[in-house]
């Protein structure tokens, strides 16, 4: 089902080419990659393979060296600042920290970007703030400040905060890095049920495999900066890849040995 | 001896670029604080009063005492001195013209660059480790305009405003020092004060405190932004913030007084 799901759905995110570079190090090589409408992808890959660095250009903290990125009809690459905040409403972003406002309460973390980008009146921001957080799961707690709260909870205060003004795609940075695997899973399941009931397209950067398998429409494995594989979650877990196949288990032998010969050692060292 | 010269140029470098960034930093505020007469929700009031309290009511108690030792100390120095030539009585005088002129924007300065500098840069720093700075910039808010705008307009009222608290505390000090402790006629030393005292040295000191407050803002907010990594960041981050404004208020407070005493007399 799910590949006919793929087949047939627009993509609201396409990447052509990107390449970024710190100093002389490519950190994404050429990553080619389209999200697909209304669905979760996630976005898969050991540490350091480029994926957040991925995310940061997709949310347009980034700028490439090359390529292009286009959202929803926009290239948002050097795209000017007014043209970039129109489009940048039209996502929400779930950091790996929360990135809650300390110094302010759950509520008004929710209401700030009700207040800085719309013209709605005291009342009815109080009325979506409340809407959004009983969505997450945490009516009342409008009045703790982030310091009072869970990480768990903190999470959900962002998720709420990222879909305070109705976004079309929710971008996820390591959702359950950090959380038990009870919240975590609670995570998993919000990010279902937003995008089943609210048709949000879900960009989901993970290397927990048994979530990104419980949640994911299609995958993307980046390795050294390059799309190595795509596909729905069936095909990406049964594919010949011998280094997906090691990422998939999480072993320690496979296509990346644990111990690696000195000459190798020595190869994998200049190639960086 | 190349490593010597290397490392010249190489900090010379890196002052050249800090300096750019600032200027860079200090275009961008200004822009912003112009477009915000015109343009609706760029500059918020409640943010730039939320600020004008943090930074400047909380300030007043060490702002007072400082002002009125510091007061206190030029009196008793000056009296020792001047009874040598029998001149006790201009005691007021000394203390008045050089509080006002120097003593307190210089030292409400240095005071503030150390309580309010310091919570800035800490402040913004922390927000940038912790993605606060991102996740503003990805809800389309420029931080420049929704952080730094809101800071640097409130100190630039505060600090004015202080150096005005110290400058009063200061006369105060002298005063009570110099009726009480020296012996001096009361009556005397006040006429001496305001004798002395014309209205140039009043404002000459508070257009240096307006520039003290637009440097310690601007280098504090800009190092904040520039925090790379975690706590250890944080901390140079607030270190580095309060050395730069005080070298950067002692350098522009011997410019500022070489043009406004020695190149425009009034």
């Amino acid at each position: 089902m799910n590949k006919t799901k793929l087949d047939n759905g627009k993509s609201i995110i396409t990447v052509k080419g990107l390449v970024k570079r710190f100093g002389d190090r490519a950190v994404l090589d050429g990553v080619d990659l389209e999200i697909p409408d209304g669905q979760i992808t996630v976005i898969m890959g050991g540490s350091g393979c480029g994926k957040s660095t991925l995310l940061r250009h997709l949310v347009g903290l980034y700028q490439p060296d090359e390529g292009e990125i286009c959202i929803d009809g926009d290239n948002i690459v050097g795209l000017e600042t007014k043209k970039m905040n129109g489009v940048k409403r039209k996502f929400g972003m779930l950091f790996q920290g929360a990135a809650l406002f300390n110094s302010m309460t759950v509520g008004e973390n929710v209401a700030l970007p009700l207040r800085e980008h719309t013209d709605l009146s005291e009342e009815i921001i109080q009325i979506i703030v409340k809407v959004k957080l009983e969505l997450v799961g945490l009516t009342g707690f409008e009045d703790f400040m982030p310091h009072q709260i869970s990480g768990g909870m903190k999470k959900r205060v962002a998720l709420a905060r990222a879909i305070a003004l109705d976004p079309k795609i929710v971008f996820y940075d390591e959702p359950g890095a950090g959380l038990d695997p009870i919240t975590a899973s609670m995570i998993d399941q919000l990010i279902l049920d937003l995008s089943r009931k609210l048709k949000i397209t879900s960009v989901v950067v993970s290397h927990e495999m048994k979530s990104a398998f419980r949640i994911a429409d299609k995958m993307i494995v980046l390795h050294k900066g390059r799309v190595l594989e795509t596909g729905s979650a069936e095909q990406i877990k049964n594919t010949a890849n011998p280094y997906i196949q090691q990422f998939v288990h999480g072993e320690p032998e496979g296509a990346i040995p644990f111990r690696q010969t000195s000459e190798a050692y020595l190869k994998g060292l200049l190639e960086t | 001896m190349e490593t010597f010269f290397g490392n010249i140029g190489r900090t010379a470098g890196e002052i050249l670029a800090g300096l750019s960034r600032l200027t860079a930093l200090a275009g961008q505020v200004t822009a912003t604080f112009f477009r915000g007469f015109f343009e609706h929700k760029l500059v918020r009031t409640r943010h730039v009063i939320h600020q004008i309290v943090l930074m400047g009511v909380d300030s007043l108690g060490i702002i007072c005492l400082v002002g009125a030792s510091v007061g206190m100390v030029l009196a008793l120095q000056a009296a020792y001195q001047l009874r040598q030539f029998g001149a006790q009585l201009y005691t007021g005088s000394l203390v008045s013209v050089s509080v006002t002129r120097e003593l307190g924007p210089m030292v409400a300065a240095i005071v503030l660059s150390g309580r309010v500098g310091a919570r800035l840069a800490a402040e913004i720093g922390t927000m940038k480790v912790q993605e606060e700075i991102d996740a503003l910039s990805t809800m389309g808010l420029n931080p420049v305009q929704y952080l730094v705008v809101p800071r640097c307009l409130a100190f630039l009222i505060v600090l004015p405003l202080l150096t005005v608290i110290t400058d009063v505390m200061g006369m105060t000090g002298g005063f009570l020092i110099s009726s009480l402790g020296l012996h001096i006629n009361p009556y005397l030393y006040l006429d001496k004060t305001f004798s002395a005292l014309v209205l140039k040295d009043i404002y000459t000191g508070l257009i240096k405190s307006g520039l003290f407050a637009i440097l310690i803002s601007l280098v504090s907010c800009h190092e904040g932004l520039a925090v790379e990594g975690g706590a250890d960041g944080v901390g140079k981050a607030t270190t580095s913030a309060v050395v730069t404004s005080i070298v950067l208020i002692l350098v522009v407070d011997c410019l500022a007084t070489a043009v406004l005493y020695y190149v425009l007399p009034a």
